[in-house]
């Protein structure tokens, strides 16, 4: 075994952080390499730093043993190193072998043109070599996420790329991709390739990985082969201290139905129909789970839901009243709390300091209004409460929304939403890029809502998640309800099919008898 | 919806069109059809006098003669918008050059001399707008607009000066077409196809200004360049998705800079050519461009950012003003103010109606290097 690339005791300062700290990091040719870590851990950095696209402060870029200097990633490229970025770095309009070839492309007649059959068939020959099925001509915008990510692997191999670095690769794919994508790791490096690729998932790395290495706050607090570790040490060495992995979590006592939607369609900007015909039933002191790749209408219901976005036709009741055409205000005045899937563009005003975040949604009732004016007293000793009770860091009111991490602003959203007593909560996302200690939080805060008597609706990209918290689960596919089942026995395997469209057979028969629920749709496909 | 599927309307047939475009064009042709079969049948209706007027030889070079500036401006416009960088600027670029041109011209007394300054003065603004934009990350809305309004002072300012009044002399020699400019063999075949009545109005095509072929070629090449070269390949992934191609290894900077200057050149042969064609520069209101820069913004819109395709809309909108005056001779007088705001009602209708103009992704971003968007 040689060592592909090692990063020597890297160290990557910003403005008022260290990012990486004295990193070692030896990476054999031929392994999976993951890098684990929290968000904010430095994982993107270090990557960013062998690709060329930051300069590190100290340390060596050793590739194949010899030192390197990247200033760019042109640098990175000609020394066998490839990245794929979390956002894909694709020209959507562009066919397939035209973003695999940008910037390299083939030419023909003296360079008066771009040899268009060459690149073809560099992008076949590669797909032939690797086992890829991917279309060359077909445009970027048509293909499904999981091809784009191939199209991005393609572009690294084409420049001949060596080591691959992938920057959270699974965030965006269904159950099934991720399988794909490491049968694709595997074939890779049988092929000699070696891959790198960077993970929050515990179980990812364990899964698809050789050796782990593990970041917290910029540093490299151990590098374990997977084959000899377990979730629980990987976890412990994430977050410095012992973490609950599995949600404890009390069997539901449900009471009476505290919200119902009733034959939901909503359509989008461009006159698709993005949710057909959903129905949804919660009760008190339950929480109804839906699972699903994101775009498949869980925003768009979401937002009919809270009054964000008119359905073209449903009606919706809450605690026994028709809330179909409430305004937003009157539904937060019904008592319905919402924590939305984009804390940036809905949850918070990144630069308001805590106390006006802290009283948005209560801004026209009292105490905090009076006769249309404000009580700052009033809204800074309740942005101290939920400073208090949800343990936001840094304590201080007066901080800016924006400077907070990530983990902080979300469990200072939940608790302005928790604060108004709700009755029933819709929860997108809610621990989406936040830290594992700040996850633990509000699952506990969720639970703790529902054991009280509130009705929960939990949406929630991440299977552990929606399986975790969830008292029934709802699978929604292209707009609909694939089916309801109970999220004790389902399977991981049983509901990724689902959540790829396919209904595999009597899974919704015998899971769930709830009624009103299910769609009874079997056209689909 | 998770298929790859290839689309059948790609970008590279040169005539692809969606469908508010297939409904516009489609119901120009059948009213052109209709007003022809009407015409013939009656040939003394109203009906029969517009179809005279516009199977004239001389409806036709005016429309040609008045496409010029605005399809080479469009062109121009398409690669600095394909490339990231909305270039409204188009007008003040054509009223630079074809001032430059004449004045040139008239120092020099070279036609060649003239019409190359009219491209230097018209590439140099653009340059000021590109570093403004692209280095100095300015607004590209605002310093368009002050391109315009810049050339449109100091144009008029300049002729001031020099002629002492806002028009410029006139040309002593005015431009000669093709088939009187003594071109062994070119010359008498253009001469006589331009007197076979048989070909109609498109005798036109062989009594044209040089700068009408120029504008074929233009147009031609420009879809060429953007669609089969590298050089357009960046272009366009540097409008769409800028961090694409500098993660590929490719200075978007340059691209752009490449781009918008590309731009001056094509609008600056605009300009010159239309100074050219009126042998002198006007520079009273809005000078003698006239919203030319900004109907060839609204050319390659409605030519969804194909060269050809705002060649085609320039030609629809040219002729509905080649045939004002022949219509106010046969006594069918629509108000010319009301004919020229048919172009803009046109586009309004094809961007609001269904909205399919693809405007690129990163058209009017600034980007850098290393900082995330």
């Amino acid at each position: 075994m040689t060592t592909a690339v090692h990063l020597d005791g890297i160290t990557k300062r910003f403005p008022g952080v260290v990012a990486n700290d004295d990193v070692d990091l030896p990476v054999e040719r031929g392994t999976v390499h993951a890098l684990l870590g929290e968000n904010g851990a430095g994982k993107t950095t270090l990557m960013n730093v062998l690709y060329g696209l930051y300069s590190a402060d100290e340390g060596r870029v050793i590739v194949d043993d010899v030192e390197r200097h990247f200033d760019t990633p042109r640098d990175a490229i000609d020394a066998g190193i490839g990245m794929i970025h979390q956002h894909f770095m694709l020209v959507d309009p562009m066919t397939v072998a035209e973003n695999v070839t940008l910037g390299s492309e083939p030419r023909k007649w003296g360079g008066l043109a771009v040899d268009r059959d060459a690149a073809t068939r560099s992008v076949e020959d590669l797909c032939d070599r690797y086992g890829f099925d991917v279309p060359p001509e077909a445009r970027i915008e048509d293909v499904s996420v999981g091809v784009q990510q191939r199209v991005e692997i393609l572009k690294a191999l084409y420049r001949g790329a060596d080591t691959l670095i992938l920057d959270e690769p699974t965030a965006v794919l269904t159950p099934q991709e991720v399988e794909d994508l490491f049968e694709v790791f595997d074939e890779l490096t049988d092929q000699g390739k070696t891959i790198i690729f960077i993970t929050h998932k515990l179980g990812e790395a364990m899964h698809a990985a050789d050796e782990i290495t593990v970041l917290r706050d910029g540093q490299n607090v151990g590098t374990v082969p997977a084959d000899e570790t377990t979730r629980e040490q990987l976890a412990e060495l994430m977050v410095g201290r012992e973490v609950l992995l599995e949600v404890e979590k009390t069997p539901a006592d449900p009471g009476d139905e505290v919200f119902a939607a009733d034959g939901v369609t909503v359509r989008d900007e461009r006159g698709i129909e993005v949710v057909s015909d959903v129905s949804l039933s919660v009760r008190e002191g339950e929480v109804l789970g839906i699972a699903g790749v994101d775009g498949n209408g869980q925003s768009e219901l979401v937002e009919a839901l809270t009054g964000l976005r008119d359905p073209t036709s449903g009606r919706l009741s809450l605690a026994g009243d028709d809330v179909s055409e409430h305004s937003r205000r009157r539904r937060i005045e019904a008592g319905m709390a919402y924590i939305p899937e984009d804390r940036h563009e809905q949850g918070l005003v990144m630069d308001f300091d805590l106390v006006e975040n802290g009283l948005l949604g209560s801004q026209h009732s009292p105490p905090y209004a009076r006769r249309g004016r404000l009580s700052w007293n009033d809204a800074r000793r309740h942005a101290e409460a939920i400073i208090d009770e949800y343990d936001v860091r840094p304590p201080n009111a007066d901080a800016r929304a924006g400077s907070l991490s990530g983990g902080n602003q979300q469990k200072f959203i939940v608790g302005r939403e928790f604060a108004r007593d709700p009755r029933f909560v819709v929860a997108m996302h809610p621990t989406r890029g936040v830290d594992i200690g700040s996850t633990e939080f509000i699952h506990e805060q969720l639970l703790g809502l529902r054991d009280r008597g509130a009705g929960v609706l939990l949406v929630s990209s991440q299977l552990d998640e929606v399986r975790g918290l969830s008292d029934r689960l709802a699978v929604m596919h292209d707009g609909e309800f694939m089916a309801v089942v109970d999220p004790a026995e389902v399977t991981e395997e049983e509901i990724g099919l689902l959540m790829a469209g396919e209904r595999p057979g009597g899974v919704d028969e015998d899971a769930e008898p709830e009624p009103s629920t299910a769609q009874a749709d079997g056209g689909e496909r | 919806m998770s298929e790859a599927t290839a689309d059948a309307g790609s970008d590279d047939s040169w005539l692809s069109m969606d469908n508010s475009r297939v409904l516009v064009v489609g119901s120009v042709a059948v009213a052109l059809v209709v007003l022809f079969l009407a015409g013939t049948l009656f040939p003394d209706s109203t009906a029969g006098a517009l179809v005279d007027i516009l199977l004239l030889p001389s409806t036709w070079s005016s429309t040609l003669t008045l496409a010029v500036p605005i399809a080479l401006a469009a062109v121009g416009g398409i690669f600095a918008e394909k490339s990231g960088v909305i270039n409204i600027g188009l007008e003040g670029l054509l009223i630079i050059s074809a001032f430059a041109a004449i004045f040139a011209a008239d120092t020099t007394g070279s036609l060649w001399l003239g019409f190359g300054a009219g491209i230097l003065a018209s590439v140099l603004l653009a340059a000021v707008f590109a570093v403004v934009c692209i280095e100095f990350r300015a607004n590209q809305i605002i310093a368009g607009l002050a391109i315009w309004l810049i050339a449109l002072g100091f144009a008029p300012f300049a002729a001031r000066i020099v002629y002492g009044g806002p028009n410029t002399a006139s040309l002593s020699n005015s431009v000669p077409t093709v088939r009187n400019a003594g071109i062994p063999v070119v010359s008498p075949v253009f001469d006589s196809l331009a007197e076979t009545s048989i070909l109609g109005p498109f005798q036109a095509l062989f009594r044209a200004s040089p700068t009408v072929y120029l504008m074929f070629a233009v147009a031609i090449l420009g879809w060429y360049v953007l669609n089969r070269t590298k050089f357009g390949m960046w272009v366009r992934a540097s409008g769409e998705n800028p961090k694409a191609l500098d993660t590929s290894g490719v200075n978007v900077h340059r691209v752009r800079y490449a781009a918008v200057l590309l731009s001056g050149v094509f609008a600056g042969m605009g300009g010159a050519a239309l100074s050219y064609n009126v042998g002198q520069f006007t520079g009273s209101g809005q000078t003698m461009v006239n919203g030319k820069g900004f109907i060839a913004i609204v050319a390659y819109l409605f030519g969804n950012y194909n060269p050809i395709g705002a060649l085609l809309s320039t030609f629809l909108f040219t002729m509905l003003e080649a045939i004002q005056t022949p219509l106010q001779y046969a006594g069918i007088g629509v108000p010319r103010t009301l004919v020229q705001t048919l172009p803009y009602v046109g586009v309004i209708v094809v961007l609001a109606l269904v909205g399919r103009t693809r405007i690129p992704a990163a058209a009017g971003d600034h980007y850098e290097t290393g900082e995330d968007r």
